[in-house]
């Protein structure tokens, strides 16, 4: 009775919901797109009313918003504070740079692709992405969250060793310590 | 301003037999070219004696078709209202340089950045190896035979993309279904 | 009518009371102060949300026994000190498990809970964390001076220290002791703004500044009890308000709106104040609100 499929799909409803409409964000501000989040959260533009508010800490946080270039120096920071993050999170990636290097394609220590080291559930385009550009992210994360189809998370549980043979290409001395997440 | 620059050029010549002095510029400012070895003395002078207080910057040029590397330090003078350049050459296979940051505490930070991005070693300089670059194990990027875009292409991932230019208006309105008004089409390509 | 099942009942009932409508003023405070930062805010039922999405967070990592025990700790508080506050005035509903001398036993339990959750936080290993506590300890030293000589005051006057006792004078004389005891209650609101914690005196939880300090490793389930807990805490903290100063309530609606207008003293005096420090925060407290103590105790003694 518990735990047949339609009290499951209602759980699930209910749980995606609440994602949905609750989406604390932690701004990791790599980039010059940390400038474009104090005008998404004031009132201008006010997220809060879609749920999306700011949390302080990655235990915290569901969402983890890469915003800009990512250095070889910060991708290890990053790779810990996801890793931190309690289930579900998800990752959105933020301006043309982590989509494909942007202006800094030929850069000797940014990376191009950030997908091929964090799972990223939407990609925001744009250089930058303006505030409206920002929220229809937001928007599409949720659409995502409702249909059950951001699980970046749990695809990163699965190729883990794939995703941790990519980070140790850029970070050779991998000390890092483990966590059991 | 220009007598000043002229006793500036005499106390400097005075001092320093290796200095030559570049006085072309109609503005406040003055360029000595100095052997590596006087770099730190001439710097102690300026600022002791002639009130060149403040280290506005150190840069680094890279002559590569010469054979060398070549330091500039860049000195101003809050009452006289006049900067002076200190340019030294540096032999580019084995950069070596006295370490100045007990003249000026912020050359630290310039000395460890030559350091990393130009290999220039510094005699004395007590900092920890890593300063921007971690883990970096290729040739100094900051040179100008270091190639950025071979090196990137080689380390990171790319995304493949598109090689041409062409409009893409189209396939982006059969995609989305988005509707493009008149005014905005003409600015398509 | 005097059966403890039934007391038992009205413990539950209250508590679910406490925590929908503690949580509810949590949203509708969120959404004053966007208004007041001219932003549209998000709905008043948020807060729900936010405990429905923290409540279903599939993994919560710990750091040690203590850290199950620190959010813990804050529950059991505010359900205690909920449990001997009599919410409604009638003297049948909700009047829970109230004994004589509650209050000064509510004076020890109520800073029984930020000690656990020092605990809790001081197993995490965080130093925002311990930062944090030594933040909110001191800030207790500040705030428990005014609030106990306003209590002290009451007792005194009345010659009681029951909170019942107090609400049945109340009813009888039909004078609230806000007219008949003021100094007292200028103290104890005073006191109220720390205890709230809302800015300027969010020094504890400073979220750009401490990474939200005791709770920064917290996330998930022990974030969800905390925030269940602060709610249940707030409302037990207004009805005491209500009990002690404006003559209790007698219906659920007066209640509402007696514990509203109590609580938009903190939330106004918050959202158009920026953060103090900790030792500015602390000069406040042994400031004014110290002063009107006193004068409160005066007053109980010679007149």
């Amino acid at each position: 009775m518990i735990n047949d499929k339609n009290s499951q799909k209602i759980v699930d409803f209910i749980q995606n919901w609440a994602r949905k409409h609750s989406i604390w964000v932690l701004a990791y501000g790599t980039g010059c797109g940390a400038i474009e989040i104090p005008p998404t959260m004031t009132s201008r533009y006010d997220a809060e009313r879609l749920g999306v508010r700011g949390a302080a800490t990655p235990r915290q946080a569901d969402v983890l918003l890469i915003t800009g270039y990512l250095t070889t120096k910060t991708l290890k920071r990053v790779i810990r504070v996801y890793e931190q993050m309690q289930d579900p999170k998800y990752v959105i990636g933020f301006g043309s740079c982590t989509i494909n290097g942007g202006m800094y394609y030929d850069s000797y220590n940014t990376i191009k692709v950030l997908d091929k080291y964090l799972p990223v559930d939407v990609y925001i385009n744009g250089c930058m992405p303006r505030p409206e550009a920002v929220l229809s992210g937001f928007a599409k994360l949720q659409e995502l969250i409702a249909q059950g189809k951001a699980n970046g998370a749990q695809k990163y549980k699965d190729n883990l060793d794939w995703y941790r043979e990519n980070q140790k290409k850029i970070i050779p001395n991998w000390v890092m310590p483990e966590y059991n997440w | 301003m220009d007598e000043l620059k002229t006793k500036i050029i005499e106390r400097i010549k005075a001092n320093f037999q290796d200095a030559t002095e570049n006085n072309s510029f109609n503005y406040n400012r003055l360029d000595f070219n100095v052997n590596k070895t006087t770099v730190p003395s001439i710097l102690f002078y300026l600022k002791d004696e002639m009130g060149f207080k403040h280290l506005s910057h150190i840069t680094c040029v890279d002559w590569l078709e010469e054979g060398e590397l070549e330091l500039i330090f860049i000195v101003w003078s809050p009452v006289d209202k006049i900067k002076v350049f200190v340019r030294t050459r540096l032999d580019r296979e084995n950069p070596v340089m006295d370490n100045i940051d007990m003249i000026w505490r912020q050359a630290h930070t310039y000395e460890r950045e030559f350091r990393e991005m130009f290999g220039i070693q510094f005699t004395g300089l007590e900092a920890p190896q890593d300063f921007l670059l971690e883990d970096w194990d290729g040739p100094p990027p900051m040179r100008r035979d270091f190639h950025t875009e071979e090196y990137a292409s080689e380390t990171f991932f790319e995304r493949p993309g598109r090689e041409d230019a062409g409009d893409v208006r189209e396939e982006i309105i059969k995609r989305s279904g988005e509707e493009i008004p008149d005014f905005a089409k003409k600015y398509s390509r | 009518m005097d059966s403890i099942w039934f007391k038992l009942l009205g413990v539950v009932v209250s508590f679910i009371v406490a925590f929908t409508v503690g949580m509810t003023y949590m949203g509708l405070s969120r959404k004053i102060t966007a208004r007041v930062q001219n932003r549209k805010g998000p709905p008043f039922y948020q807060n729900f949300i936010d405990a429905m999405k923290l409540g279903s967070k599939t993994s919560a990592i710990h750091h040690g026994v203590m850290q199950h025990f620190g959010p813990a700790f804050l529950m059991v508080s505010s359900v205690m000190s909920l449990m001997i506050i009599p919410v409604l005035n009638n003297g049948m509903w909700f009047s829970n498990l109230n004994f004589h001398g509650d209050l000064i036993f509510l004076l020890y339990i109520m800073v029984f809970g930020p000690l656990g959750m020092a605990l809790g936080a001081g197993q995490t290993g965080n130093p925002n964390s311990a930062i944090g506590v030594t933040r909110g300890l001191s800030q207790m030293v500040g705030f428990e001076i005014p609030w106990v000589m306003a209590l002290v005051a009451l007792m005194i006057q009345y010659h009681t220290t029951s909170i019942v006792d107090l609400m049945n004078i109340q009813v009888e004389s039909g004078t609230w002791l806000i007219f008949s005891s003021p100094f007292a209650f200028i103290a104890a609101v005073l006191a109220m703004l720390g205890m709230f914690r809302y800015s300027p005196f969010d020094i504890v939880g400073a979220p750009t500044e401490l990474a939200s300090g005791p709770m920064s490793e917290n996330g998930g389930k022990y974030l969800f009890t905390m925030m269940s807990s602060a709610s249940v805490f707030a409302f037990a903290k207004l009805t005491l308000y209500v009990d002690l100063f404006l003559g209790g309530a007698s219906n659920l609606i007066e209640l509402l709106i007696k514990t509203f207008v109590i609580y938009m003293i903190p939330v106004l005096y918050g959202v158009v104040s920026p953060r103090y420090r900790t030792e500015q925060s602390i000069r406040y407290f042994w400031g004014w609100p110290t002063f009107f103590g006193l004068l409160a105790i005066l007053y109980a003694v010679f007149f």
